[in-house]
């Protein structure tokens, strides 16, 4: 479905991304790794086509995302920032309705379809009693969920997600990743994800692609990546690995002081 | 739990636009009324509706001619023009706000207005006239000037076919900068004119007959009708750029498209009333303060509040020291400031 293929990203001559390359199968949730500054920021950019490659082509579908309509490509690809969505003034139900601006013509106005799709994912999204608040007063995790409300009334078939627990504590993380689970689950969503915690990602995804310095180092499964040695060479840092008591996936421990 | 229907957004923006529409009609007449000839609100709307087909063979004409010359020929075109600038202002600060994501983005913020003073200065100071445009002359050159202005702004944005907001409000202020130097040389050089052209910077409606507004009326009409197909978008805007972008919006098109039109709007308002500042701060702040950031709202209520505000203050400026009369953008700058203050202190929202 998607397909990354020799991408290099320099901004005048420093190299953000070096000769990216991989696929993308239709329903795979794929999580990018890697230390500050190795390129997996950069390359969501890229993917979504909010940025242009050095050289190299994404292609998604068979096309060029460069090329493709940016109203066309939001109808497939949605994205979720860690930033996600501006404090503005404006209601949670209309937010979230704005989601649908892609499948809306120029003159066209949203119809009770549309309407009740958004109802539908409020409540899926546990938003319903917020609906009617204005967006500003919201918390960084409610504002969030509004972000993820309004990517799924986007309808995608491809979700993007660059870092959008970082400023969430551990309970809204959490309540965030599952959402995103549960939703993929319903609609053989693919995702495409960037974590900073290891041990999230590790939970969440079925491959982990660890990146650094703009290359990627490895890829693979849990099993394979979550290594301490392979870490170690990338973080600088050494993991200790564990098994989670539950689920039985790999996951780290910080070293000691 | 409260069902939501189509009409439910819709209904709300229906409802006040209408109830503010009856507010601007009302605050017209009256300003109509008044005056060195004092003139009663009835005869008013006898004498407006009697210049309708088929509805005027209802009324019958029980008033001097004077009374109508009064009314038809010098008072409604005034006010109508009031209406229609402060209209145009308000709905043009409205979306440079939106666009610029900036709450203190004015009409006058990318140099059309600097533009526009530096040409009509120039028409006043020598005194030209062409010959074809007889009376146009001065808010023609003035809007060229004004839209020159805004290119040279745009050109000094745009680095590799994309503009960025933080560049384009510099840009903006260096052009104000080196045309405020050029009107104030015209200024000092032009001894007998210098009244005329302070008095015209400072904004003023009376110098206007119907053809004003036969002009002025089509410009603001579609530009009022573009910029609410065009809420969606600056909705968009106002969630993040970046947002934007992901949600398919095409960010440069929109965003071009939008300053354009509202650099048009303002040119044609300042080219035949001058520069009237506030009103296209104050205006969407008030509505947005009111009734939240959705542009849905902000457009149609934007845009009649604007009329109001500026049909109100052109009353004052009309009366308040009879028979002499003040500049507008003294007025409005008197009226829109404190108030403007006053809803910051009290102010909840973060965001504007």
């Amino acid at each position: 479905m998607l397909s990354i293929q020799q991408v290099t990203k320099k901004i005048e001559d420093k190299s953000l991304l070096d000769n990216v390359s991989f696929d993308v199968p239709k329903g795979s949730s794929i999580g990018l790794i890697g230390p500050n500054g190795a390129g997996k920021s950069t390359l969501m950019k890229l993917i979504s086509a909010y940025e242009k490659p050095t050289s190299g082509s994404i292609t998604f579908h068979g096309q060029d995302v460069q090329q493709w309509n940016v109203k066309k490509l939001a109808q497939r690809i949605a994205v979720l920032t860690q930033e996600g969505l501006a404090a503005y003034p404006i209601k949670v139900f209309d937010a979230v309705l704005l989601g649908r601006y892609p499948h809306l013509g120029f003159f066209q106005r949203e119809s009770k379809k549309d309407y009740q799709l958004v109802e539908d994912v409020l409540a899926f999204t546990s938003l319903t009693d917020l609906k009617d608040q204005f967006l500003d007063t919201l918390s960084g995790g409610e504002r969030q969920r509004v972000a993820i409300a309004k990517a799924m009334v986007q309808q995608p078939e491809l979700l993007l997600l660059d870092e959008p627990t970082t400023f969430l504590d551990i309970g809204h993380q959490l309540n965030i990743l599952k959402l995103v689970k549960e939703w993929q689950q319903k609609d053989n969503l693919t995702v495409i994800m960037v974590m900073h915690d290891l041990n999230l990602a590790s939970q969440f995804c079925e491959e982990l692609i660890l990146m650094s310095e703009g290359k990627v180092v490895r890829s693979g499964s849990n099993e394979e990546i979550i290594d301490s040695d392979l870490l170690k060479n990338v973080y600088h840092t050494t993991p200790e690995i564990i098994r989670h008591p539950k689920s039985n996936v790999p996951q780290i421990l910080l070293g000691h002081f | 739990m409260k069902r939501p229907t189509l009409t439910h957004s819709f209904g709300k923006v229906a409802f006040w636009s209408i109830l503010l529409s009856i507010i601007l009609l009302i605050v017209m007449s009256l300003s109509i009324t008044l005056g060195a000839a004092s003139i009663d609100f009835i005869v008013v709307w006898k004498v407006v509706l009697s210049k309708i087909p088929i509805i005027q063979n209802w009324i019958t004409v029980d008033w001097k001619e004077s009374t109508e010359t009064i009314i038809w020929d010098i008072r409604l075109p005034r006010v109508i023009l009031g209406a229609l600038v402060g209209a145009a202002l308000s709905l043009a600060g409205a979306i440079y706000q939106g666009v610029l994501r900036n709450p203190l983005a004015d009409p006058f913020i990318l140099g059309v207005s600097s533009g526009a003073s530096f040409g009509a200065a120039l028409v006043m100071a020598f005194g030209w006239q062409i010959a074809w445009l007889g009376k146009f002359t001065l808010p023609f050159i003035a809007f060229l000037t004004g839209l020159a202005s805004l290119m040279i702004v745009y050109y000094l944005a745009t680095v590799e076919r994309k503009m960025r907001v933080e560049t384009l409000i510099l840009s903006g202020v260096v052009i104000q900068a080196f045309l405020g130097a050029c009107l104030s040389l015209i200024m000092a050089l032009s001894n007998e004119q210098l009244q005329t052209i302070v008095f015209w910077m400072m904004g003023s409606l009376s110098l206007t007959d119907w053809s004003y507004n036969q002009i002025v009326f089509p410009v603001i009409s579609i530009a009022v009708i573009i910029a609410y197909f065009f809420s969606r978008d600056l909705n968009m805007f106002g969630l993040g750029e970046e947002v934007a972008h992901h949600s398919g919006v095409s960010v440069q098109r929109s965003r071009i498209i939008m300053l354009v039109l509202a650099s048009l709007i303002t040119g044609a308002a300042v080219s035949v009333s001058g520069a009237i500042g506030f009103v296209g701060l104050v205006i969407p702040h008030i509505i947005r303060l009111i009734f939240g950031a959705d542009y849905r709202m902000i457009i149609p209520l934007s845009v009649i509040g604007g009329a109001i505000f500026l049909v109100g203050a052109d009353a004052f400026a009309r009366t308040i020291m009879a028979p002499r009369e003040l500049p507008l953008g003294i007025i409005t700058a008197f009226l829109g400031a404190p108030f403007f203050a006053y809803l910051l202190r009290r102010a909840r929202r973060g965001y504007f």
